[in-house]
């Protein structure tokens, strides 16, 4: 009975135009995003290749041990053909040196800003906002249109069970609509291959889970529609309805969420912040000159005789004081920006969690993860170029130590040679040969899998949820 | 009340007191009683709203019954719906079927549906040739069809199931006189194989020509339940018109 029931609801989709028509757009779609896709991520590949050489031929190219710098850029992820979420957001590179802290700058949509406006049309956009339409379009008259047509009578004329009808629905439905989807899914990832687009055994496996992540949240929408179609006795009723509430789950919650979080939980603007670091700042250094101007008036007014030992113990005293006010100025800055994460930790926490009342969101947060191009994409990223920053600094202050090429010029003055200027310049080249290497951040397959499970079970839940509706629907519903 | 239960054997269509009142409070049926009898055709004839269909549905289990009983072969299709309705055909008014199927592929999908597990092409075709439908129209669309050739169609789905009782709702509405005079011939070789027929129509022309006993509706009751020999040589669109005038003044009294 329910093969039967599945069946013939299958047929009755393959048959329609509606099918011809979404395997159509699904395949174009799919094909074309997949290609433009793996295109955008061999250039990015190839830009990222030719500037990992250009700072490596500039850090050999450093005479000397002060002015030793790196450059270290973002490693594209292949799985940013399919999501790319955050990929061309944020920034591509950062400067690895003693003065200047680890933040990506120089994003994608920077050079290109027309493609911002554009944004790229990716396999998880595809499936977040066409898919879930198509499977409202195939489900919104489920149950009604049956009803409308006369058919639902006859059906039920028969020894018909409500349960396994709406059961087949649901089943039908949902297989009608996967076939159109998953066969230019499979050629997608043929695609990818045939493209020969490096990927490991682990980034298969997150396709695996996204293309599992996409079917579940299809069957969500599948599922709503036929919800919907229960509730209603006329499909144009029935198709509004849906069409509202896809426009408020897809559209409006995601992006009220994170409105609504910005009003419930504060966060200061970075400019703010900068402020009060600057300001703190400026106050530090006028104390430090006011001290060494004091310092040194008092010297001047006891009249002290200074050799060159004294000189120096000056200049280091002073050195280490200016040294100490640096410390001072980062140790505020470093809990002015600990503050600042953490409330905009707990403002970014509360927009997810209103966000996630939306499928979609649920969804595409989920497979940003899989992809890795979430949220944590530049945190990732930057962490791993401060791990190296770290290494690298240690490195120059260790080989400076022990090379003793400070940089910068030096001029002496003798009788017979009079004034000469020598720079590190003039020097060779340094032996940076065993300088550590920058290592782009691994994503593991069970590292993904983790914060993703929140997403899949409220997916999960969110189905269940409808299909106990449409059932508990249609088993009170007018048969007539 | 005339008496109908000449027939041989027990009644496969039976309302037993049946009534229905709709949640708006529209009293449908009010506690009518009728037997339909195997080889039996039974017409229901009555306006828009008389409650002819709101029978057929308390038989179909389509709707609960406020009091009363729909039995089929004996079995309430309220208590047992899905042990009721295996005896049971219908053909509705308007049969829509699915637009984008062939013939063929409806009728395999409600013989399947009416328990059916094998049944062969041949047989199929058969019995389409039988309703009328040329061979060369088999495999075409529904949506294609006339009404005629989907009724056709309907009845070739109820011939399927081969249940001992059909139920029929409006059948010979929007026919042409071809189609209609197809039909009732169609209804009078399954009444000879020994179906019971439940049909409700406002066809006075047709109730008198293929039904055994005839029964007028008005208001939810069955005013008028008569035998077709009782009604011989009987003008039965002057004697409907009596019985609804002579109910409408009852009721206006």
């Amino acid at each position: 009975m329910l093969g039967t029931l599945i069946q013939k609801e299958l047929r009755a989709i393959i048959l329609s135009p509606k099918f011809t028509a979404t395997f159509a757009v699904c395949s174009v779609l799919l094909l074309l995003s997949v290609f433009i896709g793996i295109r955008e991520y061999k250039q990015t590949v190839a830009q990222h290749e030719t500037a990992v050489h250009l700072a490596d031929q500039r850090i050999q190219e450093i005479s000397s041990w002060h002015g030793m710098r790196d450059k270290t850029y973002r490693k594209p992820d292949p799985l940013q053909i399919l999501v790319s979420g955050l990929t061309y957001d944020i920034g591509r590179w950062s400067s690895i040196d003693s003065r200047s802290t680890v933040k990506l700058t120089n994003s994608a949509f920077s050079d290109d800003p027309i493609f911002a406006v554009f944004r790229f049309v990716d396999f998880a956009f595809i499936v977040q906002i066409v898919f879930s339409l198509f499977a409202i379009l195939f489900t919104f008259d489920a149950v009604n249109g049956e009803r409308e047509n006369g058919t639902l009578r006859l059906v039920f004329s028969n020894a018909v069970p409500r349960a396994k009808y709406i059961i087949g629905k649901c089943i039908g439905s949902w297989l009608g609509l996967v076939v159109p989807i998953c066969i230019p899914i499979v050629l997608s990832l043929l695609m990818i291959n045939l493209f020969a687009v490096p990927m490991t055994t682990g980034d298969w496996g997150r396709v695996a889970l996204l293309v599992a992540l996409s079917l579940l949240y299809v069957t969500l929408f599948v599922v709503m529609g036929v919800f919907v179609s229960s509730l209603t006795k006329r499909s144009s009723v029935s198709f509004l309805l849906s069409l509202v509430v896809w426009v408020l789950l897809v559209l409006v919650i995601p992006r009220g969420g994170v409105l609504a979080a910005g009003q419930l939980a504060s966060v200061p603007r970075l400019a703010e912040i900068e402020g009060l670091r600057d300001g703190h700042a400026k106050n530090l250094w006028s104390q430090y000159h006011k001290e060494m101007e004091e310092r040194f008036l008092a010297r001047y007014d006891a009249g002290e005789e200074r050799d060159d030992d004294d000189m120096w113990a000056e200049m280091k005293f002073e050195d280490s004081a200016r040294k100490d006010v640096q410390i001072q100025i980062e140790a505020y800055e470093a809990r002015l920006m600990e503050d600042w994460d953490r409330r905009k930790a707990t403002q970014q926490r509360l927009a997810l969690t209103l966000s996630r009342f939306s499928p979609a969101a649920a969804y595409q947060l989920a497979a940003q993860t899989l992809a890795g191009t979430d949220l944590s994409l530049k945190s990732r990223n930057e962490e791993a170029m401060r791990t190296y920053r770290k290494e690298f600094n240690q490195y120059v202050d260790k080989s400076q130590a022990e090379g003793g090429n400070v940089g910068g010029i030096q001029i002496s003055i003798g009788g017979e040679e009079g004034m000469k200027i020598t720079s590190s310049r003039d020097n060779a080249g340094l032996d940076i040969d065993d300088r550590p290497r920058y290592t782009p951040p691994q994503q593991q397959l069970a590292a993904v899998i983790q914060p993703a499970v929140t997403d899949f079970g409220l997916l999960a839940f969110g189905t269940i949820l409808l299909f106990a509706g449409a059932f508990v629907s249609f088993l009170r519903y007018d048969l007539r | 009340m005339i008496n109908t239960e000449s027939n041989n054997g027990q009644p496969r269509l039976q309302a037993v007191d049946l009534s229905k009142r709709y949640e708006d409070g529209v009293l449908a049926l009010d506690s009518i009683n009728f037997s339909v009898y195997p080889g039996q055709v039974f017409a229901m004839l009555g306006g828009n709203g008389a409650g002819k269909t709101t029978a057929i549905n308390l038989f179909l289990n389509l709707i609960e019954p406020t009091s009363g009983e729909a039995l089929i072969q004996g079995i309430s299709s309220h208590r047992e719906p899905l042990k009721a309705k295996a005896n049971v055909a219908f053909v509705s008014e308007n049969v829509m079927l699915y637009p984008n199927f062939t013939a063929m592929q409806n009728l395999e999908f409600f013989v399947r549906l009416g328990g059916k597990t094998e049944c062969g092409t041949d047989e199929l075709r058969a019995v389409l040739r039988r309703v009328g439908l040329p061979d060369e129209v088999h495999h075409k669309r529904l949506k294609g069809y006339s009404k005629g050739m989907r009724q056709k169609c309907g009845i070739a789905i109820a011939i399927l199931k081969d249940a001992p009782a059909i139920l029929l709702d409006e059948p010979t509405s929007g026919l042409d006189p071809k189609a209609g005079f197809d039909f009732i011939r169609l209804l009078e070789s399954l009444r000879d194989e020994g179906k019971a027929i439940l049909m409700s129509t406002h066809d006075i022309f047709r109730a008198r020509e293929v039904a055994d006993v005839v029964a007028i509706m008005n208001n939810g009751r069955i005013i008028m339940q008569e035998n077709a020999s009782a009604l011989a040589g009987k003008d039965l669109e002057q004697v409907y018109m009596q019985y609804m005038a002579g109910h409408d003044l009852e009721v206006a009294v």
